[in-house]
């Protein structure tokens, strides 16, 4: 089990910059997960941690053993791959024995880490079939035993589930979790997925174009994002453009106060901190539509200006398509240029419904 | 039955063309060197096959044949094969030049090469005269001698045998690559056990095709090589042309086109095997 250690990594390709001054330290057994949109960089930071990439600058350190310039071959990391990339002309035993065989390990030796290794992933018995006829998951599991054998020092996983189907991906990722706590192995996953960040990783890393935007616990990046990008890519996000002025967060339909400095600003209100409230007719939000997800209701809400919202209700609430709703702010947070300014509930106590003045009825 | 119809109709032209200008003159020249007319009716003989076979020039031709090929074949893949892996994995500029070149020889069209050849390497040619020029003695020419041909017919076939182990390379994906360097293989153990066993079919196939090209080659042996012994498309030629013995061509034709017939049935057969594998 290792501590990795990331400085400075920067990685342009033909001008482009990939990933850019991105630092980062691991801790033994953590599992932490590179989290952003396409071509954020993060399958780029975790090419270079296995030996794929050669950063531009920058340095990687596995328990204080700089490796920057390691190829693959000789990294004590262990990766797998989003397309599972087994050997087709190889049965799921040799897959998993062929690194091991590179290392010249006995016949028996062999033999028992295989067959631990399959035991591990759930695959036991399944040694002598031939990978074309595995399922999706099981595919996975293989190339997953097959980066764990080796029992490599940090492994690293590269969207491992983007290839298989929803329930699967749900199912898989809470064995990866279990096996990963069970080993205490340092792991680097990389998502897309917010959902699959959020249930599996100690910490998450969000990216953006090359570059740190956070890097938190689950919790702490879901209720404190530090920026406009991370409130908007985890969960979801009503965003509010407007401006303050005066200790006043003024949109044309309501008002907040706020104690920030005066200048366009942004609100960003997840859906479960809006409460709803009956208006009059041709007063405040329409209601744009309702849909039932069981344990709760989410109604579409658009404000005068066109801004669109969503609010998450209680099941047994029902909002009538085209009905004029008054909206309580809870949590909120403010940004402005992308940077916070402040995060915070509504003047008037966090136990009650917070006070949204309506400037016009909202 | 309207669907049924149309798809036969679809195939009729070459189906109607193979059995025309191939399948039947295959079999008429199988049969005429079997059966002949004679006084007492028709008459199954082998005399002309017994006669190949126990012709030491015969012989030697087909020999030189079978050596040329199977040279060519090596050469070919020990040649085509870095460039096929440079082309595959490289991701720089200089890999589209690597690649014109390789392609190059397939618009070159074979009459030019062979006289470039002569020019180049033949006696008192380009070689022997930059040689010359610095004091050293000429080289020995390997025109009109077997290798004129199998530098010939290599640089001829290089473009096709290239293009053909590219696509066996291009099924390879970079991460079933990736994925073994991670697990501590080199580039030889990753070439080794990875490549070469998933791209065997390729080769195969590039082999069965580059040998049906090379043993029933003309132009090259014709002008590059020796007189005698000679490969069996020139051998024919001149059985048939210069000697006017169209039995004894004929039956050196048959006897070209059952090599050809193992090496085409080996072709089908890695191609149905292919599809077969793809098919899973």
């Amino acid at each position: 089990m290792a501590r990795l250690t990331i400085d400075n990594l920067r990685k342009a390709f033909a001008g482009t910059v990939a990933v850019d001054d991105f630092s980062l330290d691991v801790a033994d057994g953590e599992l932490v997960c590179l989290l952003g949109p396409s071509g954020s960089g993060k399958s780029t930071v975790l090419r270079m941690i296995g030996g794929f990439e050669q950063p531009s600058s920058g340095a990687i350190r596995i328990d204080g053993q700089d490796v920057t310039r390691l190829s693959p071959e000789r990294r004590p990391t262990g990766m797998v791959f989003q397309s599972h990339a087994l050997w087709s002309h190889m049965n799921v035993f040799n897959n998993i024995a062929f690194g091991l065989k590179l290392r010249r390990l006995s016949r028996a030796e062999i033999r028992d880490k295989v067959e631990h290794a399959l035991e591990l992933v759930g695959l036991a018995g399944y040694g002598t079939r031939q990978t074309f006829q595995l399922s999706g998951g099981q595919q996975q599991r293989v190339a997953l035993a097959r980066s764990l054998v080796l029992e490599p020092k940090i492994l690293l996983l590269d969207e491992p589930f983007a290839s298989l189907d929803q329930h699967l991906r749900e199912r898989l990722r809470e064995e990866v979790r279990d096996i990963q706590q069970r080993l205490g192995i340092t792991t680097l996953f990389v998502t897309h997925g917010q959902d699959e960040a959020l249930a599996m990783a100690d910490r998450i890393v969000v990216l953006r174009n090359g570059q740190c935007e956070q890097a938190d616990a689950p919790d702490v990046v879901y209720r404190n994002p530090q920026t406009q990008f991370v409130a908007g890519f985890i969960g979801q996000m009503n965003f509010i453009s407007a401006s303050v002025e005066g200790g006043r967060f003024l949109h044309p339909d309501f008002m907040l106060p706020v104690n920030v400095p005066d200048g366009p600003a942004v609100l960003a209100v997840r859906p479960e901190a809006l409460d709803l409230a009956s208006a009059q007719a041709d007063q405040g939000a329409i209601v744009l539509r309702s849909t039932d997800f069981g344990s709760h209701i989410m109604v579409d809400l658009q404000l005068r200006d066109g801004t669109r919202l969503k609010a998450m209700t209680a099941p047994d609430q029902r909002w009538q398509k085209r009905a004029s709703v008054h909206l309580n702010v809870g949590q909120f947070a403010l940004y402005r240029d992308n940077h916070l300014l402040t995060i915070g509930q509504p003047v008037g106590g966090s136990e009650q419904a917070p006070e949204v003045e309506p400037a016009l009825s909202v | 039955m309207g669907r049924g119809l149309k798809g036969l109709l679809l195939i009729a032209i070459p189906v109607f063309l193979v059995g025309w200008l191939i399948i039947y003159p295959i079999f008429a020249a199988i049969l005429s060197t079997l059966f002949f007319d004679g006084p007492e009716g028709l008459r199954f003989s082998t005399a002309s096959y017994q006669f190949f076979i126990s012709d030491p020039y015969s012989r030697a031709n087909l020999a030189l044949t079978l050596w040329t090929t199977g040279m060519c074949a090596v050469l070919l893949l020990i040649v085509g094969l870095p460039i096929a892996l440079y082309l595959r994995f490289s991701t720089n500029r200089f890999a589209d030049l690597v690649q014109s070149l390789a392609i190059f020889p397939m618009f070159v069209p074979s009459i030019i090469l062979s006289y470039a050849l002569i020019r180049t390497i033949g006696p008192n040619g380009t070689v022997d005269i930059l040689l010359n020029a610095v004091g050293l003695p000429k080289i020995k020419s390997p025109y009109l001698t077997p290798w004129g041909p199998v530098i010939g017919l290599v640089w001829d076939h290089l473009p096709l045998t290239v293009l053909m182990l590219t696509a066996g390379l291009g099924s390879i994906s970079n991460s079933a690559i990736e994925a073994a360097r991670d697990v501590g293989a080199g580039p030889l153990r990753v070439f080794w056990h990875i490549i070469l066993p998933r791209m065997g079919n390729s080769i195969l196939v590039t082999v069965s095709f580059t040998i049906l090209g090379i043993f029933s080659a003309f132009t090259l042996p014709y002008v590059l090589g020796p007189a005698s012994p000679e490969m069996m498309g020139p051998f024919m030629l001149r059985t048939f042309n210069a000697l006017y013995d169209p039995l004894n061509a004929k039956t050196q034709a048959v006897i070209s086109f059952a090599f050809c017939l193992f090496f085409g049935i080996f072709y089908v057969w890695s191609i149905a095997r292919n599809q077969k594998g793809q098919s899973r």
